[in-house]
């Protein structure tokens, strides 16, 4: 089976190693994460109305081609699910820990050369925590058209949205597809530190084609980190996207694969040894974290049309993954977890867009219903059941209510719990949460 | 799904025929742009910045009008086959993964022709009724 590191990642995990990989949200009490968040919200107001000057200033000088460029967004949510947990620790009573505020600054240094990075901060249930960090900085040299290089930190190109994945405005659902979407892992695949090499390539009457190859490495910040793991990180990761622009206006056809290991320690508590013992899972005498490492390999077929007012898009995605760890009862073999997605967007006006999504979720193939038990169970464990799979229908309005504010509408019909977080949920097996549940979410977004 | 989406290709099918008539507006270029008319697919990458130079090398800097400008849309739906909605979200998604920043905005014809004037790569697009001074106005093909 999979189970969801402290991030979100998908990963393999026996059932013993996802007992000595909870969370441990170290959260302050309500009344001073509230507080923590008005001040958040407001300072991010304030450097919003504050940029928005700066940026008035120069924009007025139309004559200058090469100004220094400020946007920025600050994002509040509201979570609501029927039942299950999800994204935020107590979702079933409603969770405002859905926030996001980032502000950017990009100069045009020459006709070639560009700087930019990008201030980010969030909070999504256990995740983020208002923690301040550079989302990405970048200096970018485009030779030519067909070759670009871009050094720093970069968002990764994984399928048509991974790099907008926590940019609301850019989109009309508040959530993306999340089985190739998953927005708890926004700490490990949304950027890598490294390079990349870009371009695009006219091809006259058959469109045009855009490429793009990156490799480097995963700072996984340890601040998100559970109080049993320790020294996480991604000591490489590589990619490639190939996008067709075909000569269809607004088609476009595209295929992404990257190539990524995650490495880490997990500790245990005397207690959490003693009971591993007595499984048999850990051998007498232990004593020191287990060092685990895991490797995958993720790939996704994408196409889109986007013409006039209509979107339409669909996304087939597999991810392969496996789990090393220095002590072999908990090793997984290699998992192959299948995503797909179909989705449509419809502009009535420009300032009202419904869109519907249908989002599937394997995750493991070889299981699809969740028949045998979990890797890693005790003889006679129940198995996986719902776990296994997640339906998604998803409805939305976006209200643009002017040119820098917008406000969304959500609701989630879901069938199966892959995906969601043990942690978030009392630790209860997948299998014995509620498999037809539903979730609703209002999000407002001011931008520039 | 698939009434939703027979209903939006059907509006969107609309639009396309309607988008056919005679486009109420002009591109202008530089008057020592050499080219005396320009490929529609080359207008659309430059305007989504795909495409960053002219065929003799120089910068192309295209420049916009504001999103609520007739003309804006006028040329979005023709040329660009998208919405102003769909383009701005496209740009969104560039300025905020850091890809690329989109043209500069201006107020009305008179300032896009100015700046068409003053820079030699520059490639903007005016109501047909504008006074459009020495810029060269070109047919898209």
């Amino acid at each position: 089976m999979t189970q969801t590191t402290p991030a979100g990642y998908s990963v393999p995990c026996t059932k013993a190693t996802s007992k000595v990989i909870t969370v441990d949200h170290h959260r302050a009490p309500r009344v001073l994460r509230a507080g923590r968040r008005a001040l958040s919200i407001l300072s991010a107001a304030w450097l919003v109305a504050s940029s928005g000057f700066a940026r008035a200033e120069e924009s007025a000088d139309s004559s200058n081609p090469l100004p220094i460029e400020i946007h920025a967004f600050v994002s509040q949510g509201f979570i609501k699910t029927t039942s299950n947990n999800y994204l935020a620790e107590e979702s079933t009573h409603g969770s405002f820990e859905f926030s996001e505020v980032g502000i950017n600054f990009s100069k045009q240094l020459t006709d070639r050369m560009r700087v930019g990075m990008q201030l980010f901060t969030h909070d999504l249930g256990p995740l983020g925590n208002y923690r301040t960090r550079f989302d990405w900085f970048y200096l970018d040299y485009r030779f030519w058209d067909f070759l670009g290089v871009r050094i720093g930190r970069t968002k990764l190109p994984f399928g048509l949205y991974n790099e907008t994945s926590d940019v609301d405005a850019a989109r009309v659902p508040i959530l993306l597809p999340q089985s190739v979407y998953p927005v708890s892992n926004r700490d490990f695949l949304l950027a890598q530190t490294g390079g990349e090499a870009y371009g695009f390539l006219p091809l006259g009457d058959a469109g045009g084609l855009e490429y793009r190859l990156y490799g480097g490495a995963i700072f996984y910040d340890t601040a998100d980190a559970t109080s049993t793991l320790s020294n996480v990180r991604g000591p490489y990761i590589y990619g490639a996207r190939l996008m067709w622009q075909s000569p269809i206006e607004g088609l476009q056809l595209g295929a992404s694969a990257q190539r990524l290991r995650l490495d880490g320690d997990a500790a245990f508590s005397a207690d959490q040894i003693a009971q591993l013992q007595m499984a048999g899972q850990l051998p007498s005498g232990f004593s020191g974290p287990v060092k685990f490492q895991i490797p995958a390999t993720l790939a996704v077929a994408s196409i889109e049309y986007s013409a006039h007012d209509l979107l339409l898009a669909s996304e087939y995605s597999r991810w392969w993954d496996s789990l090393n760890t220095s002590v072999p009862s908990f090793a997984v073999p290699q998992t192959v977890s299948g995503r797909f997605y179909l989705m449509s967007a419809y502009h009535v006006t420009p300032w009202f867009t419904p869109g519907v999504y249908y989002s599937l979720l394997f995750e493991n193939l070889a299981d699809r219903k969740g028949k045998n038990p979990p890797y890693g169970s005790v003889p006679g464990a129940a198995p996986l059941g719902r776990g296994a799979y997640q339906h998604d229908l998803a409805l939305t309005v976006r209200y643009d209510l002017n040119a820098f504010w917008l406000l969304k509408l959500e609701g989630h019909y879901m069938h199966g719990t892959a995906g969601l977080s043990r942690e978030l949920n009392g630790n209860q097996p997948l299998s014995s949460l509620t498999e037809d549940w539903g979730v609703f979410l209002v999000k407002t977004t001011a931008y520039f | 799904m698939l009434l939703w989406s027979l209903l939006g290709l059907a509006t969107f099918a609309g639009r396309a025929t309607h988008a056919e008539s005679v486009p109420p507006f002009r591109i202008l270029i530089h008057p020592e742009n050499p080219l005396a008319s320009l490929n529609k697919d080359f207008v659309i990458d430059v305007f989504l910045k795909r495409t960053t130079r002219w065929h003799d090398g120089e910068t192309a800097h295209p420049v916009d009008q504001r999103a609520d400008a007739a003309v804006r849309q006028s040329f979005s739906d023709n040329v660009l086959r998208r919405s102003v909605s769909a383009i701005k979200r496209y740009w969104q998604q560039r300025i905020f993964s850091g890809r690329d920043l989109p043209p500069p905005e201006l107020d009305g014809d008179e300032a896009v022709v100015g700046y068409v004037l003053k820079h030699r790569g520059a490639i903007g697009y005016v109501s047909s009724s504008a006074k459009i001074g020495r810029a060269k106005a070109v047919p898209v093909q």
